[in-house]
């Protein structure tokens, strides 16, 4: 488990969906538009379903009704993009050790040693990460692909694209017990207004680097109620994987992983659900 | 609100008693009987406002003798007044018994607003009628776009002058722009009513064709404005230098003028195209294809154009109006399309003005992409060419262009700090730059000594301390009014009327958000107090509260009668008075007036009306945050146009339940003006209203899309009125009926 010292607060109350995180990911990370979003489907104010490999991070809008304020309606916008959890099933499930935590809690996918098997796919506790194509070493190569916290502007001493272009301060980043401190602080002044409110920062996954507070409870906006790595991909991960390399090499272990992972980690294969009782789909 | 603010008295009474014009009394001339104030001609649409003057007194000095004009020797008036407010012709008892009809209950059913909410807010609001509390208003285009759009600015007006809250740190009525330098645009002149500076442009009348004729109709006896003259002479020498002067009265006779009483304004100019009296047309930044009301009729009209040029990044929807993309057929349109390729903000220097009137300046990022121009090198270009066309005409309708001194450089980009010098202004017997426009306004200033592009700039660009819309000090000193930051006008002062937030004697009303007070300053050679604080006095510093003549103790300089105006005339009445859209489902249920009596109605052929019975479901229009205005910039931009690709519209689940629309289903919208294909967004943030006892719908729409682009769909303003407000003319985009239909 990586100690996280940072962290990116998500304050969903003070998101006014202006979106302009989503462009400037894109600007920053030259992340071409869906042609998707052109085909005719119309998906109201969502302008992408879900996140893709093009497209690492969303603005959701959810209407919920209530019974005691604003005529009983609450519109709640939030910003979704990879939590960079601190024990992160990605990293586990990869069979080729090409996901890594960085010094700065973030979960970062080395293209090089990706070769798209998928299973990070699949096992993303938050269904972030997808499979697109990208030039390496001047390939085309299928890669597994999602945000990397800007990695690379925090190595440089700048903040991630999509807090710097934040313009009400929905989203931060910093220490991460000032970030804590400040969440806490502002739950506080908004508990009166959303009864439900609460910081999500779960604990199964190890805590995250990207943390919110939610005004809601997290089933209103689609989030794994409590989220927890399996235990059998940490045994896979922590126990077999290094044991099974010691005794038939890497490249039979990736093999076995491929039959392994889809037979016994992959939920959906097994038609069954996070831990946390929570489905994506 | 304003009813419930006197009924309970949570009004600031004495801020409303001393710096306003509730005292005032209020001539005979003055009526109003269901709808119609006096004065009204209803074959013209419009009133003779000298109706409702003011009541005159004899003017009398503190020994009783008359005060005679120092001139004419004549005994003086004044506006009678009874600072009690019990007169029943004073204007606060005006005002109270014309607001009287407008009670709770018939708001609610005027409004579908309920009783409760509406009493919550006014209860809030009117809250802020205390020595230490403050309340903003901010508003936009949800304002202004209807045929009551300016009674509605000065309802706001009101209530913050009852409630004490202009000249106020965190007052004001403030208007958000709907274009980041449409403060700039106005302040400079492109309203055609306006030259720079808010004076106004001549008229071809005989009154106008002296300069002192033009200057009598134009200047306030009393009140800052009473320097019109002064300033006005100055921007004439900035036009004209030295072919400016007392004898050919300031060059009077070059200035374009207007035809009295004709409107030139927006939808004015399409119904002037469509009947062929203009020729040609610069359409500069703008793309009413899209834009303009009853959108499809002003396209047809650019067909009657000779000729059309175009300033913009993009081809847009305007500059292909003729092409067979756009529904023409371009064999049958004769019009030449000029298109100016012109460069973003980013690719040029120049200031922006904002709400806050700070001028900031800005700076090339990047180089203009290919051909692209700047709109100013554009300009520029064209006023040389044009100056060497006619540099040897002797013809008189030459002259105009011929006596411009355009000094910013030759072909190419202008020296554009040359430009801002000459905004600023010269002392022209000494050829430095002005420290403000004060200096043109003391008795002894000579006429014609001085030149200012802007009067109201007058003051941002110094020798000692250069251009000082450059200033970038982000250290609060105060209040939040960060004085280095940037410059604002007038004289860098950042709340206007901050005389207002002082009582009679000058002590701040509110001591922990000091703006200004006496003796926050000391006279620098006397060491007296003056007037000081955390912003530029909107006063003269040295004015003592106690000042002979009363005027230290009136904030509102730039009035006539230096007080804030609780009744003022409009085109439409000195009091704003409740009328319905020119379409709408509800009758009036304050007068038997349907809709604003001053308002003018659209030319034939612009002139389609939709009734209830037809179309029964309320539509207005909005812009959402990832698309510009029109769309012409963002739906040319990949990563905008993903985010809102499709054209759709907001409807309540009550409405599409009763039509059988389902969300994210297409569905077409239909006014008397035309239909649009749309998606269906069903949201519960809309829903019905309960007006008069019935229920009425009402849907939402982005105006932003058109055939060009990225992100392509029907433009909204095919939908709407050509109708505008009867002081300014924006066109009533936020309230017209419609129907809606599934497509399949």
């Amino acid at each position: 488990m990586a100690t996280l010292k940072y962290a990116k607060f998500v304050d969903t109350t003070k998101c006014d969906g202006c979106r302009a995180c989503m462009v400037a990911c894109k600007n920053w990370n030259d992340l071409p538009v869906d042609p998707k979003a052109f085909d005719g489907a119309f998906n109201g104010y969502d302008s992408h379903e879900k996140l893709t490999a093009n497209t690492w991070n969303i603005i959701k809008y959810t209407e919920k009704t209530n019974n005691t304020r604003n005529e009983g309606l609450d519109w709640f916008i939030a910003h979704n993009s990879c939590f960079h959890c601190g024990v992160a099933a990605c990293e586990k499930a990869c069979p080729e050790g090409a996901i890594s935590h960085t010094e700065f809690g973030s979960v970062v996918i080395d293209e090089e040693k990706c070769v798209a098997c998928g299973y990070c796919v699949v096992n993303c506790t938050f269904d972030v990460i997808r499979l697109g194509e990208r030039t390496v070493n001047g390939k085309k190569k299928k890669v597994s692909t999602k945000c990397t916290l800007c990695t690379d502007r925090l190595d440089n001493g700048l903040h991630p694209a999509c807090v710097t272009a934040c313009h009400t301060g929905s989203l931060e980043f910093g220490d991460r017990a000032e970030m804590l401190a400040k969440a806490e602080a502002r739950l506080d002044e908004i508990k009166d207004r959303y009864p439900n409110a609460q910081i999500y920062n779960p604990e199964g996954v190890g805590e995250t680097t990207m943390f919110y507070l939610l005004a809601d409870k997290p089933e209103t906006y689609g989030l794994p109620v409590n989220p927890k790595v399996p235990t059998s991909l940490k045994v896979w991960k922590d126990y077999a994987q290094p044991v099974g390399k010691l005794l038939f090499g890497a490249t039979t272990m990736a093999v076995v992983a491929g039959v392994v992972s889809n037979q016994l980690f992959n939920p959906r294969a097994k038609g069954e659900t996070h831990e946390g009782g929570h489905d994506h789909e | 609100m304003i009813k419930y603010i006197i009924d309970t008295s949570m009004y600031f009474e004495e801020y409303v008693k001393n710096y306003t014009n509730a005292s005032f009394i209020v001539g005979d001339g003055y009526d109003f009987k269901d709808g119609i104030f006096s004065g009204y001609n209803e074959e013209k649409r419009s009133y003779d406002r000298a109706k409702w003057a003011f009541k005159t007194v004899p003017a009398v000095d503190a020994a009783g003798q008359p005060i005679l004009d120092p001139v004419t020797k004549l005994p003086t008036t004044k506006t009678a007044t009874d600072p009690t407010l019990q007169d029943p012709r004073c204007v606060f008892q005006l005002m109270k018994k014309h607001y009287s009809r407008y009670d709770l209950d018939t708001v609610s059913r005027t409004t579908g607003t309920p009783v409760e909410q509406l009493k919550q807010v006014y209860d809030m609001y009117a809250s802020t009628g205390r020595k230490d509390k403050a309340g903003t208003m901010m508003y936009a285009m949800g304002i202004t776009q209807h045929t009551v759009g300016s009674e509605n600015v000065r309802v706001m007006a009101m209530v913050q002058l009852l409630l004490g809250n202009i000249g106020i740190a965190g007052g004001g009525v403030n208007a958000l722009r709907g274009e980041s330098n449409v403060q700039g645009s106005t302040d400079f002149g492109l309203l055609y009513h306006n030259t720079a500076g808010y004076m106004e442009t001549p008229t071809a009348t005989l009154g106008d064709s002296t300069w002192d004729g033009f200057m009598g109709r134009i200047t306030p006896k009393t009140g800052f404005f009473s320097n019109k003259n002064r300033f006005y002479v100055a921007l004439q020498k900035a036009f004209y230098g030295k072919n400016a002067t007392a004898e050919n009265q300031w060059g009077l006779d070059y200035l374009p003028k207007l035809t009295a009483g004709k409107d030139y304004s927006h939808m004015k100019v399409f119904e002037a195209m469509a009947a062929g009296t203009i020729e040609g047309a610069f359409v500069w930044g703008a793309n009413p294809v899209v834009g303009g009301p009853n959108a499809k009729q002003e396209k047809s009209a650019l067909a009657n154009l000779k000729w059309l040029v175009i300033a913009d990044l993009w081809e847009h929807e305007t500059s292909v109006f003729w092409s067979k993309e756009a529904g023409s057929n371009p064999a049958d349109i004769q019009t030449e399309v000029f298109f100016l390729p012109a460069c973003g903000s980013f690719e040029k220097e120049g200031s922006i003005s904002n709400s806050g009137r700070w001028m900031q300046y800005r700076w090339e990022a990047i180089k203009p992409k290919g051909e692209s121009k700047a709109d100013l090198e554009m300009l520029h270009n064209l006023a040389l060419k044009l100056k060497d066309l006619y540099k040897t005409s002797s013809n008189p309708n030459d002259a105009a262009i011929n006596a411009l001194t355009w000094d910013f450089g030759g072909e190419g980009h202008p020296d554009i700090d040359k430009v801002a010098r000459e905004i600023n202004g010269y002392d022209l017997t000494t050829g430095k730059l002005l420290n403000g426009f004060g200096v043109m306004t003391t008795p002894d200033a000579v006429l014609g000594n001085f030149s200012s592009g802007n009067w109201i700039y007058s003051g941002f660009y110094t020798e000692k301390d250069g251009n000082k819309s450059k200033k970038r000090d982000n250290v609060d000193k105060g209040i939040g009014n960060f004085l280095n930051w940037s410059f604002a006008w007038p004289a860098n002062r950042r709340i206007l009327y901050n005389r207002a937030s002082c009582d009679l004697q000058g002590n701040p009303y509110n001591p922990n958000k000091v703006v200004i007070k006496w003796g926050g300053g000391k006279d620098a050679v006397t060491g007296a107090p003056i007037w000081g604080g955390n912003d530029v006095p909107d006063f003269a510093p040295t004015k003592a509260p106690d000042v002979a003549d009363g005027s230290g103790k009136k904030p509102f300089i730039m009035t006539p009668s230096l007080v804030g105006n609780l009744y003022a005339p409009m085109n439409e009445g000195p009091f704003p008075e409740h009328y319905e859209p020119w379409e709408s489902p509800a009758k009036n249920n304050f007068s038997s007036v349907q809709l604003n009596p001053a308002v003018k109605f659209p030319a034939k052929g612009f002139d389609q009306k939709g009734e209830a019975d037809t179309f029964p479901i309320v539509a207005t229009t909005y812009r959402v945050s990832e698309h510009w205005q029109t769309g012409a910039m963002t739906r040319n931009q990949e990563w905008l146009s993903e985010l809102v690709p499709h054209m759709f519209i907001e409807i309540s689940e009550e409405l599409a339940k009763e039509k059988g629309i389902s969300h994210k289903e297409e569905v077409i919208v239909s006014s008397a003006r035309g239909e649009i294909k749309a998606f269906a967004m069903v949201t519960k943030r809309l829903r019905p209203y309960t007006v008069n006892g019935k229920k009425v719908h009402e849907i939402g729409m982005p105006w932003q899309f058109g055939f060009k682009g990225y992100a392509k769909g029907a433009s909204a303003n095919t939908l709407t009125p050509h109708i505008g407000d009867a002081n300014t003319t924006i066109p009533e985009y936020k309230a017209f009926l419609c129907d809606v239909r599934r497509a399949k």
